[in-house]
This record gives structure tokens, sequence and C-alpha cells, in this order.
């Protein structure tokens, strides 16, 4: 259990009631590694931003059980009311834009969450500027998002999530916006984060080409969730 | 720890300020409306309290001089001098006219009074260029507000009068400027007829003692009389309305402007009412232009609290700058206003309590939004 950063166990959601009911992740059992990268894969409207929000501690599930790290989060209910802490503690969030608070200034941005987990400003600004330093942007520490290239904010949006020093980062389509190049770039990015700080990454992606970059690819077939070696998903072994 | 609030307003200052203005001018406008009422309360006492008088003896069952219509005798303030009591007394007519200037007529309030009399209804320090009335007739004393110079001739009623004095910050009850004219002139411009109602009241049999009338008499007390006994005194053996000074205040500022001070005080309440929604629909509206990134906040862990306290802030911050727009605004424009407007102090403070009152009630309604906003919403797909 060590070396396990998300474990999931029978995981189910259903939206609605009665007729209305409509089932969307029937049995999500699988376990992330510290340090690996995870593409997810599967159609729109297949359940991956669903399956990313449970894990986020975002979506109550139905039924069955997560557990981020070593503490079991959910159990067929929330076994902590404090989820925000959990996501500001265990999580960074990264999304298809970049979503930066726009009258914050990138260091502001980076340092909000620190400082809210009791880090002191001194600290958490210098752990920014390193933050920032190893993504090339240091010199932007003091511009508004708005004065930043997409590539540029996408790059201070991972740092904020790396800001935490977070044990999982959820990624919901992070190399939407960009053009293959730069995708490739941000993905290679991920991994070396995951390797280097073991942090276990979800990303959510469309794009094919990403695969290879992965250690694993979790996949929706039938409302069932399967997690796959690349080669298996490759050879379409299991789906 | 970064004050939210404030990197938000600084993000957008142009935006806010301008807003914070509009408030404010609604404000400001809550602010004169206050400010008529007691320009109306004052301009209620002017008269009366440069009269200075301790009694007022008006026509009886009336709430007269000004209030209701009174007529008595001219011999009155003689017979009132002999109660116990009293030490000055004097004749007074009140009427309202039309003074021709340039051309147009503008309402005045005349005050007749006797000028070797006991009692000078003109309070010195109000005289600004000239002198009060010395002859009994055809002189004129008139407030600066009717444009008048000295020396110049105003013709009224079958006269012309010269102008030998100018007053300043003198008004009627219902704040019409006002003019001064001898005992006897004002007696005959509100008074007697015209020649042609002379001969035709003769020949019904009809004889005319008008000229006898006076509105009211006056009195002041010799020291160590109290004013409630001897009106008593004078209503026992006068058969009159008699009315201490406090009285005659208290008729004026409850009987005489009680609808108009309702009708203010309702539109005043209707106005900060309406500030209230305004400040709460733009603190809505703001919020609601945020909801993406307090989804956002909420989602990477941002407590409720610090949101919370971003808007309340935000809410707080824009009523005072609101408040002291209207404020600025209020001092800028009240001079403009024809009638008498009065900005006090105490007023303001009211009126800031109120306006903060008001903006954490406007943020309720922003902050329900942040606690009912999902988390979720930040993510697509």
């Amino acid at each position: 259990m060590d070396n396990i950063a998300i474990k999931t166990q029978n995981l189910v959601k259903h939206f609605g009631k009665g007729d209305t009911l409509v089932e969307v992740i029937n049995d999500a059992t699988f376990e992330i590694k510290k340090g690996e990268l995870v593409a997810l894969i599967a159609p729109s409207g297949a359940g991956k931003t669903t399956l990313l929000m449970m894990i986020g501690c975002v979506l109550t599930p139905t039924s069955g059980q997560i557990w981020l790290g070593e503490e079991k989060v959910y159990d067929n209910k929330w076994l902590t009311k404090e989820k925000r802490r959990i996501r500001r503690e265990k999580i960074g969030f990264i999304f298809q834009a970049h979503y930066l608070i726009p009258f914050l200034n990138v260091i502001e941005n980076v340092t909000l969450i620190p400082q809210i987990n009791g880090v002191s400003l001194k600290e958490a600004k210098k752990e920014a500027l390193e933050l920032l330093d190893y993504f090339g942007i240091k010199d932007k520490a003091n511009e508004m998002p708005a004065n930043l290239s997409g590539g540029q904010n996408q790059r201070v949006a991972i740092a904020r999530a790396l800001a935490n020093k977070p044990e999982i980062i959820l990624a919901d389509e992070p190399t939407a916006a960009l053009d293959s190049k730069r995708s490739v770039d941000v993905v290679k990015m991920l991994k070396k984060i995951a390797i280097e700080q073991s942090v276990a990454v979800i990303m959510v992606t469309h794009d094919e080409a990403m695969v290879p970059l992965c250690d694993r690819v979790l996949t929706i077939k039938d409302k069932k969730v399967y997690n796959l070696s690349i080669d298996e998903y490759k050879n379409k072994t299991v789906v | 720890m970064i004050n939210l609030a404030y990197k938000d307003v600084s993000h957008a200052l142009g935006k806010f300020v301008v807003t914070s203005m509009g408030v404010g001018m609604l404000l400001g406008i809550v602010m004169i409306m206050i400010g008529v009422y007691r320009g109306m309360v004052i301009d209620a006492q002017v008269l009366i309290n440069d009269i200075n008088a301790d009694i007022w003896v008006v026509q009886e069952n009336t709430l007269g001089p000004f209030a209701q219509s009174s007529r008595v005798h001219t011999d009155l303030k003689d017979s009132i001098k002999a109660i116990d009591g009293v030490d000055k007394s004097a004749n007074l007519t009140f009427q309202n006219i039309q003074m021709p200037i340039n051309g147009t007529d503008e309402r005045a309030f005349v005050v007749g009074y006797d000028p070797f009399g006991e009692i000078n209804p003109i309070n010195p320090k109000t005289i600004i260029k000239g002198r009060a009335i010395l002859k009994e007739h055809y002189e004129i004393v008139t407030t600066d507000k009717l444009g008048y110079k000295l020396n110049e001739k105003i013709a009224l009623g079958r006269h012309e009068y010269r102008v030998v004095g100018i007053t300043h910050g003198t008004v009627s009850s219902g704040g019409d400027p006002l003019v001064f004219l001898s005992l006897k002139d004002a007696q005959e411009l509100q008074f007697s007829y015209s020649n042609f109602r002379i001969r035709s009241d003769r020949e019904r049999g009809i004889k005319s003692s008008a000229q006898q009338l006076v509105n009211c008499a006056v009195a002041t007390l010799k020291s160590g009389y109290n004013p409630q006994m001897v009106a008593k005194e004078i209503q026992k053996y006068k058969h009159k309305s008699v009315y201490t000074q406090s009285q005659e205040k208290e008729i004026l500022t409850k009987n005489l402007i009680k609808m108009a001070s309702k009708q203010i005080g309702m539109f005043t309440v209707i106005l900060i009412i309406v500030s209230t929604i305004i400040i709460a629909l733009i603190i809505y509206t703001m919020t609601l232009e945020k909801i993406k990134e307090i989804a956002i906040m909420k989602l990477l862990g941002v407590p409720n609290s610090l949101i919370i306290k971003m808007i309340a802030q935000e809410t707080l911050l824009m009523g005072i700058l609101a408040f002291f727009f209207g404020l600025i605004f209020s001092h800028l424009i009240y001079t403009k206003f024809p009638k008498r407007v009065v900005l006090q102090n105490p007023d303001a403070i009211m009126l800031f309590i109120i306006v903060i009152v008001a903006s954490i009630i406007a943020s309720l309604i922003g902050i329900k939004k942040v606690i009912s906003a999902n988390p979720a919403e930040a993510i697509g797909g």
C-alpha cells in the first residue's frame, strides 16, 4: 500500500432516480502507483470527468471505496467532512484551459493554496519561484495571466498544481488547447514531475499520440473502468 | 495571506470606482432628501425665532397665524399688555403675495410690523445691506433671494415701495422669501379693496373695518413668568387662542410640514431600499462574473470563508466608497436647490450606518451564490 497513490474498489456512479436513472460508472476497481503517469482515454460522455471528480473528492460516488495514499476517504459515504482540505493538501488540478485566477498575478496564483495550507508567504514565494524557474517562466512571476501566452499560462497552471506538493495530479485534458509539439512537451513535463516528485498523475486525453508517453491507460467501456498497460491498450486485448 | 478582495478590486479598479460613483449619486440624492426635510424644519422656525415672542395670541379656536387663517383686532396688543407678566406686545400681519421681478412674479411672504413698536420681527443679524424700516409708509425690506437692489422701487397694490434693507436667510415656514412692510402698509395691502369694491360694499350697507385687523398679536414676558401660565390668563380673559413659542413651533413642524416630511421620509426610505437592491444586484452580478473563478477556487480547496470574506469586503468597500461619493456629490449640488437644504453630520453618520447595514444585507445574496457554487463547474467535459 506504501507505493499506491490512488485505489478504488467497486466504484459506482449513478445520476438520477427511477425512470431517469443513468448509470455512468458501474465498476471502477484499479490502483495507480506513485510516480505513474496514467492516461484516461474514453469517448466523450463515457464518464472520464465523472471518474476524475470522484477521485478528486468533488463528486460523491453512489457506492464503492476510494483510497488516496493511505487514507481511505470514501466507503459508501465520505469518511471526512473536510473534502476541501484533502483536495488542498493531496491533489493538484490541471484543466483544459489554464483557469488561473485572473485578478492574481502569476506568483500569487501559485502561492495561494500553500498559504492557505499554512506555509508562510516568504516560504511559499521561495518555493513558487523555484517551480516557475523549473518551468522557465520565473521572469513572469509578477505578470498578470492576461499578459501571458496560452503555453506560459498552462505552465503556470501546472506550477500551481504542484505548489501544494500533492500526492496526486488530476489533469483534465491539459493538452486540448495546445498544438502537438506543445502537447508532447506538457505530457513529458508531467511524466518528469511524476517520476521526480513521486506523484501519481491521471491525465484525461483524447489524443492517442500521447499514450506512448504514459505508463498505463485507464479506459471506460460499457461503464466499466479498465486499467491497462500500454501494450494491452494498443493490442485491444481486453477492451 | 493574500487579500482576494483587494486584488480583485485593484484588477478592475476603474469599473469598481465608476459603479461606486453611480451608487454614490443615488446616496447623494438620499442625503439631499434628508437635507430638504431638515431645511423645511429650520425654515418653519426661522420667522418664529426671529420674532422671538413668548406668547402668540390668535383668533379663537384656530391654529393661526401660519397653520390656519387668523384675524384679531389691532387693540388686542394693548389689552394683552395689561395682563400680569406681559412685558412687550405688538401686532403682526402675514400674507403671501406675488412680487414683480423682471416682468415675472415671484411668490413671497409679507410680514407687517409696527416699525415704532416694541417687537421687531427683523433679526438685525440677517440684514446684509441697508437697514430696517424707519418710516410708517412706502419702505420695504426684502430678502436677497428675490434679487432686488437697495433703493429699487417695487409696485405693490396701489403704491410703490422703496427697498431700504436686504436680509439673508429669511424665509417663511413654507420656504418662501420674506419681505417686511410697515404694519399700516401691510394692512392696506391685505385688507383694502379696490375703489369699485368699496363703492359696491357701501351701496350694500357694508361697513369695512378691515383696516382695524391684524393676523395676530405677540408678546414677550417679564423675566420669571411662566409662558404657559400667562397664556392661560390671556385665554381666560380675551377669548382667544394663545400659544407659547414652543407650542407655535410645534404647530408649524407637526401640523404644517407633517405631510411634507412624511412624504420626504417615504421617498428617502424608498431610495435607501432601492440603493440596497442596486448594491445587491451589482454584487450579485460581480459574483456571477467570477463564478468560474469561485468554482476553481473551491475545487482547488480554497475554503468558503476566504471567498465569502472577499465578497463581503468588496460589498462593504463599495458601500463605503459610494457613501463618500454621495457625500461629495450632495455637498457639490445642495446649494443649487431653490429651497433650503441642510446637510447635518448626524444625518450623514446615520446614513453611513444604514449603508453599512444595507451593504452587509446586499452581500448575503452574493455569499449565497458562493456557497451554492459547484466546484465541479470548474471542469468541462
